[in-house]
């Protein structure tokens, strides 16, 4: 039975819509007020000829561009490995992507200093323990993307097929898997660059330039660049998801949660 | 006036007809199945009359009552859902007794029902398994005694067995009509299965594309199809391309063989389809019967039956033979010859 | 499982990648089956699990370096650290349920409340992005909206002549930042409930409709309950959410606000009086309870696989 739209779907929608729309409207319009009197687009204009935005962006893109190498090259021989070898494993590995929810970025950071920090494994003075906080970020999402994929495609299924017409390990992995997986790796390397780019905690406790404490900096300074920055980094955002879904069309959903905070 | 009607029902969703003009007159405790391929329409007929779906034309009337817009928690019908639907945060009794306990009938009057309706379908020890600890054949039997639970008028099944194995359809389907005719209660089946339906129903109404085909006991329905879609969905039918030699002595061939036919034929007709059931026909001579020889396609063993494929001339028909012990199973490629009485075969009404 | 390939009489050395002619025999005790995955335990031990004990193994350390429990009584006792903790478990209460009670609202509305089918697309689509918005430009937009000079601000003083500011309002402090943090929970809640409602079948409804039961009844006895593992367990993982949130509260006042990740993070950038313990014992309190965020989440989860099959 066809159940007419009730009136308090609609009022209910309505109000969440004004919640989530109107800072974005608030922001934009405060965004056009770098000149008293006209609204203009100047605070854009500041920000990105500030060298600062292109060098802190850049560095950004850096960390997301090795975050979503290494990134790969952790999630998708494991997530193969447990579908096909070892699926007793499988709640361990879970285990081990939850993790990053119970241990919030500033703890890890934390006890990632403490650790490295001093003799006798000092990691400090490198972008390694800033690329491994990221790894660690963008984890869950980038096994749940792969994990996805494989499901999907039956790999078991697959590999014991191209096994049985001949094929070796390499082929299989390149010819029969990758190709099959392209909407759930893309998938995750989108959720990944959204992540990253956004990203303030590790960046700014670990020291490290980013796009995150770039933006911070500014808000402590200036007062409408801030707000332009801000809409830069949600049509980001939304760049990114929109690539998702778009990918993901008629694939069942996977729901992409949180990033930084 | 029967007991359930159903009138001029239609429904459409938009564009597309799911119904077309259902007319059919239910008496009290009869059984009747709506028969017919998916997307024929029955399951859309059959939420009509539990309130499901509102029709676009026409009325339902349940003793003399009109129905036809009550919501579905007014109807005093109960309804038991393919997929089984059972409740699955409640036990099996409160699943049972759930549709008394929102009539706010007394505790003591719940568990006694509960009780009589568990014993009803043989199973009066599991009231406190949950539905994921239960079969599917034991979750649709709980999804009987909740429908019936409630002394509803009508019973209405949306092909309650399709989802279970083959061997506990056939168990499960017995107990449904035992049960039934226990409580005399009036129901209605909606199946794509015919050996359910024919096995089980005092009528069939045969549905296609929105329309009643046809409707009839199963007997009716199997030996004297109306249509050629009921003839053929129905069981297995030959239907055999034949020249008319004389109409008044029904004189037909098939390929050069003659054999003749049980009632005089159109004075115009030359040529005509003739339908004819595999198992009206025998190997070998019968004296009095129509004589065809044709030679052996192919031979399956059903178990039970022996579907047998002979090419007569151009056309290939298919016989049953029943199984014996000591049958002789004919070879392929061999030579046979194929006896029936002219009254088994029949021309289509529509011809 | 046994994959057949033939075998050869001289396997060759197993390197990642390669074509491997000889498979192992049945056991999943051997090696091979391992190797995708060293990179990635090796990755969780050392940079997750490592640093995270070493957390547990510190917070017992004073600054001499001796066993002590001192970090741990601290806690308790300090004025400070537990104001800290008591902002924190507010705002992540707050949040949690607000967000819950809404976040839940939202996604009946757009799944089962009859809206159009594109308005549910769009929904799902926004809260990714929006769960995603989180940190520091949420602050600023924030800011830009009921912020001293922000949008509603200002309209409610033209439109209305009321200054909110005068009644002490201010998104400087625990309430305001449950305002913003409310942009990421409900998304979160929508996201997380909205395969939960899809799992509410529709003929469970029909069921109950046809014997005789009424909207309330459905509710009541058939879909609340199913629902409340998810929803409880979603709460939980909204309060936890929260409760680790640390940008978003920085980008407002710097170390202004009073909770446990700021001061975490003070500790860090070395703004207090130096002692490592403490800051360890803050993180070991954190873990403690996000562990038990986790495990209440995963629990829940699995009562509700149990029903919904």
């Amino acid at each position: 039975m066809r159940r007419r739209a009730s009136v308090w779907a609609w009022v209910i929608l309505v109000l969440g819509l004004l919640y989530f729309f109107i800072p974005l409207i608030a922001t934009f319009e405060f965004s056009l007020r770098a000149i008293k009197g006209r609204y203009t687009f100047e605070a854009y204009r500041l920000a990105f000829m500030d060298p600062a935005f292109v060098r802190n962006f850049g560095y950004s893109l850096m960390w997301c561009v090795l975050t979503i190498i290494v990134s790969l090259a952790l999630v998708v021989p494991a997530a193969y490995w447990v579908h096909l070898r070892l699926p007793r494993l499988r709640p361990v590995v879970e285990f081990v992507t939850l993790m990053p929810f119970v241990v919030p970025a500033v703890v890890l950071t934390f006890g990632l200093i403490r650790l490295y920090g001093s003799p006798p494994i000092v990691l400090i003075g490198s972008p390694v323990l800033l690329i491994a906080g990221y790894v660690v970020l963008s984890l869950p999402y980038m096994y749940r993307s792969v994990d996805t994929g494989l499901r999907a495609i039956d790999v078991r299924t697959l590999t014991e097929a191209a096994l049985s017409l001949g094929a070796g390990w390499g082929t299989i992995l390149l010819r029969v898997i990758f190709p099959n997986l392209r909407v759930a790796l893309l998938s995750g390397i989108f959720l990944t660059f959204a992540i990253v780019m956004g990203e303030f905690t590790f960046a700014s406790l670990l020291s490290w330039p980013a796009f995150g404490p770039y933006m911070e900096e500014i808000g402590a300074m200036r007062a409408y660049t801030p707000q332009a920055l801000a809409l830069v980094s949600f049509a980001l955002t939304w760049g990114s998801i929109g690539i998702i879904q778009w990918l993901g069309r008629g694939a069942p959903g996977q729901g992409q949660i949180a990033g930084a905070r | 006036m029967a007991f359930l009607d159903l009138l001029r029902l239609s429904k459409s969703f938009g564009q597309a007809d799911a119904v077309v003009n259902f007319n059919l007159e239910i008496e009290r405790g009869e059984f009747v199945s709506f028969l017919g391929p998916s997307g024929c329409g029955k399951t859309t007929t059959l939420r009509m009359v539990g309130g499901f779906e509102m029709p676009s034309e026409g009325e339902i009337r349940l003793d003399q009552k009109v129905i036809t817009n009550k919501p579905p928690n007014q109807r005093k019908v109960g309804m038991v859902f393919q997929a089984y639907a059972l409740f699955p945060n409640m036990t099996v009794a409160d699943n049972v007794g759930f549709g008394l306990k929102v009539n706010k009938r007394p505790t003591e009057e719940i568990r006694e029902r509960v009780r009589e309706m568990l014993s009803l379908i043989q199973m009066p020890d599991l009231g406190d398994r949950f539905p994921y600890q239960l079969s599917g054949g034991q979750q649709q039997r709980v999804a009987l005694a909740r429908a019936l639970a409630i002394r509803p008028q009508v019973l209405l099944l949306d092909e309650p067995l399709s989802a279970l194995d083959a061997k506990i359809r056939v168990e499960l389907r017995y107990e449904i009509r035992r049960i039934q005719q226990q409580l005399g209660i009036t129901t209605i089946y909606v199946t794509h299965d015919q050996e359910e339906a024919l096995s089980l129903s005092d009528r069939v109404v045969v549905m296609n594309a929105g329309r009643v085909e046809q409707i009839g006991t199963p007997f009716e329905i199997y030996n004297f199809p109306n249509t050629s879609f009921v003839a053929s969905f129905v069981g297995i039918l030959n239907q055999l391309r034949c020249r008319v030699i004389d109409a008044a002595s029904a004189r037909l061939s098939l390929d050069g063989q003659e054999f003749t036919a049980d009632s005089p034929l159109k004075a115009t007709a030359t040529e005509i389809v003739i339908m004819l059931r595999p198992e009206e026909m025998h190997l070998g001579l019968r004296e009095g019967e129509n004589q065809l020889s044709g030679t052996v396609e192919s031979v399956a063993f059903l178990g039970a039956v022996v579907r047998i494929h002979v090419r007569l001339g151009a056309s290939v028909i298919t016989l049953d033979v029943l199984n014996e012990r000591n049958l002789d199973l004919p070879r392929v490629g061999v030579s046979v010859t194929v006896s029936f009485p002219p009254h088994a075969c029949w021309v289509m009404a529509e011809n | 499982m046994a994959l057949e390939r033939p075998i050869r009489t001289d396997p060759l050395p197993i390197t990642q990648g390669d074509a491997q002619p000889a498979r192992p025999p049945r056991g999943l005790s051997s090696w091979k089956n391992w190797i995708g995955l060293v990179p990635f335990f090796a990755f969780a031990i050392f940079f997750l699990f490592l640093p995270s004990f070493s957390i547990v193994y510190r917070s017992f350390e004073s600054p001499q370096h001796t066993f002590t429990f001192d970090n741990i009584i601290a806690i308790f006792t300090e004025r400070n650290l537990v104001n800290a903790y008591k902002a924190s478990l507010t705002v992540s209460l707050i949040t949690a349920a607000g967000g819950a009670l809404f976040g839940f609202l939202l996604a009946y509305a757009v799944i089962l409340g009859g809206l159009p089918r594109s308005l549910r697309t769009f929904m799902t689509t926004f809260s990714g992005v929006a769960s995603n918005f989180a940190g520091v430009p949420l602050a600023f937009a924030f800011i830009a909206t009921i912020g001293n000079a922000g949008l509603i601000t200002r309209w409610l003083e033209s439109a209305m002549g009321f200054d909110i500011h005068q009644t002490g309002f201010t998104i400087y402090n625990i309430w305001g930042l449950s305002i913003v943090y409310m942009y990421f929970q409900f998304p979160l809640m929508v996201l997380i409930m909205a395969p939960a409602l899809d799992g509410l079948r529709r003929e469970w409804r029909e069921a109950c409709e046809n014997l005789g039961g009424t909207a309330f009844h459905y509710w009541r006895f058939i879909a609340l309950p199913v629902l409340l593992p998810s929803l409880l367990g979603t709460a939980i993982l909204l309060f936890g959410n929260a409760f680790g949130a640390y940008a978003t509260a920085y980008a407002f006042s710097g170390s202004f606000i009073n909770l446990v990740t700021i001061l975490i993070g003070a500790q860090i950038q070395g703004d207090v009086l130096y002692n490592p313990g403490l800051g360890n014992a803050l993180a070991l309190g954190m873990v403690m309870i996000m562990g038990f965020c986790m495990a209440g989440y995963a629990w829940l989860q699995q009562r509700t696989a149990r029903w919904i099959r």
